[in-house]
C-alpha cells in the first residue's frame, strides 16, 4: 500500500488521501490520520487533505487537534464550508460563543452560495441555531443573577429604611406599612419587566407558520396574504396538492413571494430574545 | 327630538364645535346612536365628546366604531381618512396620559432605592476600617446597575425610532394597510396606488412592470405593526 517511488509528490499524496479515505470508512481512524498526515507532508497546502485530517479528529473527539487543522485549512482556502463550519464547532466546545457562532454563519453563507438545497446546509443552520441558543442561556444566566442580587439588595435596603422608620413613628403605622408594600410591589414589577427579554415565552402569532406554528426562517407570502414556511408550503405542494392550505384556492411554486419584511422582523426578535432559537 | 339631533350632527362641521357645546354634542350623539347604531358620524363625535373630557379609552372605543361603519360605506371617503386622524391622536394622548403617570411612578421609585442604598452605603462605611475602596466601587457599580434596570423598565415608554420592517420604505411612516409587491418589498397601499397614477406602473425599488392586482395585502406585517403599536402608544405621533 505504500506509495510507488517512481511517482510525483502530488501523485503520492492523492494515493495517500484515498488510503485514507478507505480507512476513515472502515473507522481505522488512526491509519488515516496518519495517512493524510503523510499526504500533508508531501503537499502541505491541499486543503482537502486537512479537512479530512479534521473528521479523524472529530470522530476521536480530539477537538483541540479539529481547531489547529481547521484553522491552517481555512487559511488556505477561506471558502471551505467545512472547515470554517468544524472551526465552529470547535470554538464552541471550548465555549467560545461568539467566535464560534461567526464561524457558523460564515459556514452557512458559503455553503448556501454552492448548494442551497443540500444537507451541509440544514445540518451547519441546526448548529447554528443551537449555538445562538447557548450563546443567549450563558449571557441570560448571567443577567439573571445579576438582577436578582440587585433586587435583594434593594429589598434589604428598603426593608431596613422601613423598620427605621416604624421605630421612629408614633402612630401612622398603617400608612407607612400599605406604602412599603406597594413599593416592594412596584420594585417586583419593575425588576420583571428588566428581566422580560431574558424570559422564554411565546414567539408572537405573526413570526411564526401557521402550518408548524415554528420561528419563520425563510417566509413567503401567497396570493391570499397569508405567510408560510417556504419548505413547508412546497411540502404541501408535493404531498397534498397546488393550494393555498388556508384559503383552499389554487397555488403555484411560482407565485409564492419572500416576505422580505418579516424576515427582517424575525431577526429583529430573535436578537433579543435567544430564548426562541431552541429548537424542540 | 331624534331627528333633530341627527339633523345638528349631521349639519355641524366638527372643527365650529366650541368647548361649551361638548356635553350637549355628547347628549345629542348619545340619542343619535340609540336610535341608528350604525351612525358614523354619531360614534365618530361621542367619540370625540368623550375624549374632550378625558374619557380615553371610552372614546378611542367610539373611534373605532366610527372607522369600522365609515369603512364598510365608503372605504376611500373623506371621513374614514379623518376618523383615522382623530384615532391616532386619541391613542397618542392616551398613551401620554398613562405613561406620564408610569414615568413618574417609576422616577420616585428609583430615587427611593437610590436613597435607601445610598443610607446603607454611608452607615457601612462608617463601620468600616479599611477595604473602602472596594466598598465604594461596589456601591458605584449596584447604582449603575440600577439605573440600567430602571431605563430598561422605561424602554416602552420612551419614544425611540419605529422599526425599518414596519415602515413604508418610500413614505418611512408607520405601516397601516401594507402590501407586497412580487419583488418581496411591502409598501403603504395607498402610497404605492399614488406612485402608479403619478409616476408609473412599476415597483419603485426593483422597477419591474407592476399592476394594482399584484399587491398582495400583507397580513402578517399588519398584525406586527399592531401589536407594536400596541405596546408603544408614542408611535402613534403623525407628524
Amino acid at each position: 500500500m505504500g506509495p510507488s517511488v517512481a511517482l510525483s509528490p502530488a501523485k503520492q499524496a492523492e494515493q495517500l488521501k484515498k488510503d485514507g479515505n478507505v480507512c476513515f470508512k472502515k473507522d481505522r481512524f488512526r491509519a488515516a490520520i496518519d495517512a493524510y498526515t503523510e499526504a500533508i507532508t508531501l503537499c502541505p497546502n491541499v486543503p482537502v487533505y486537512w479537512t479530512n485530517r479534521v473528521l479523524c479528529h472529530l470522530k476521536r473527539n480530539d477537538w483541540t487537534k479539529v481547531e489547529e487543522d481547521c484553522r491552517k485549512a481555512v487559511q488556505l482556502d477561506n471558502n471551505s464550508v467545512k472547515g470554517h463550519y468544524m472551526l465552529g464547532l470547535a470554538l464552541l466546545q471550548r465555549q467560545e460563543y461568539a467566535e464560534g457562532v461567526k464561524e457558523l454563519e460564515k459556514a452557512l453563507d458559503l455553503g448556501r452560495g454552492a448548494d442551497p438545497k443540500g444537507y451541509m446546509v440544514e445540518e451547519i443552520w441546526q448548529e447554528l441555531a443551537r449555538a445562538k441558543y447557548m450563546e443567549w442561556e450563558h449571557e441570560s444566566t448571567k443577567r439573571t443573577w445579576e438582577l436578582q442580587t440587585l433586587k435583594e439588595a434593594c429589598e434589604t435596603a428598603l426593608e431596613e429604611k422601613y423598620i427605621l422608620e416604624v421605630s421612629q413613628l408614633e402612630g401612622f403605622l398603617d400608612e407607612v406599612s400599605t406604602k412599603h408594600m406597594e413599593q416592594l410591589e412596584s420594585l417586583a414589577r419593575v425588576f420583571k419587566i428588566a428581566a422580560e427579554a431574558d424570559t422564554p415565552t411565546e414567539v408572537p402569532d405573526y413570526l411564526c407558520c401557521k402550518i408548524t406554528l415554528d420561528v419563520f426562517r425563510d417566509p413567503v407570502i401567497t396570493p391570499s396574504g397569508v405567510t408560510y414556511e417556504r419548505s413547508v408550503i412546497l411540502n404541501h405542494f408535493k404531498e397534498v396538492g397546488n393550494f393555498d392550505p388556508v384559503t383552499r384556492e389554487p397555488l403555484e411554486e411560482s407565485q409564492l413571494v419572500p416576505n422580505l419584511a418579516i424576515k427582517e422582523a424575525v431577526q429583529a426578535f430573535l436578537h433579543e430574545h435567544g430564548w426562541a432559537y431552541k429548537m424542540d
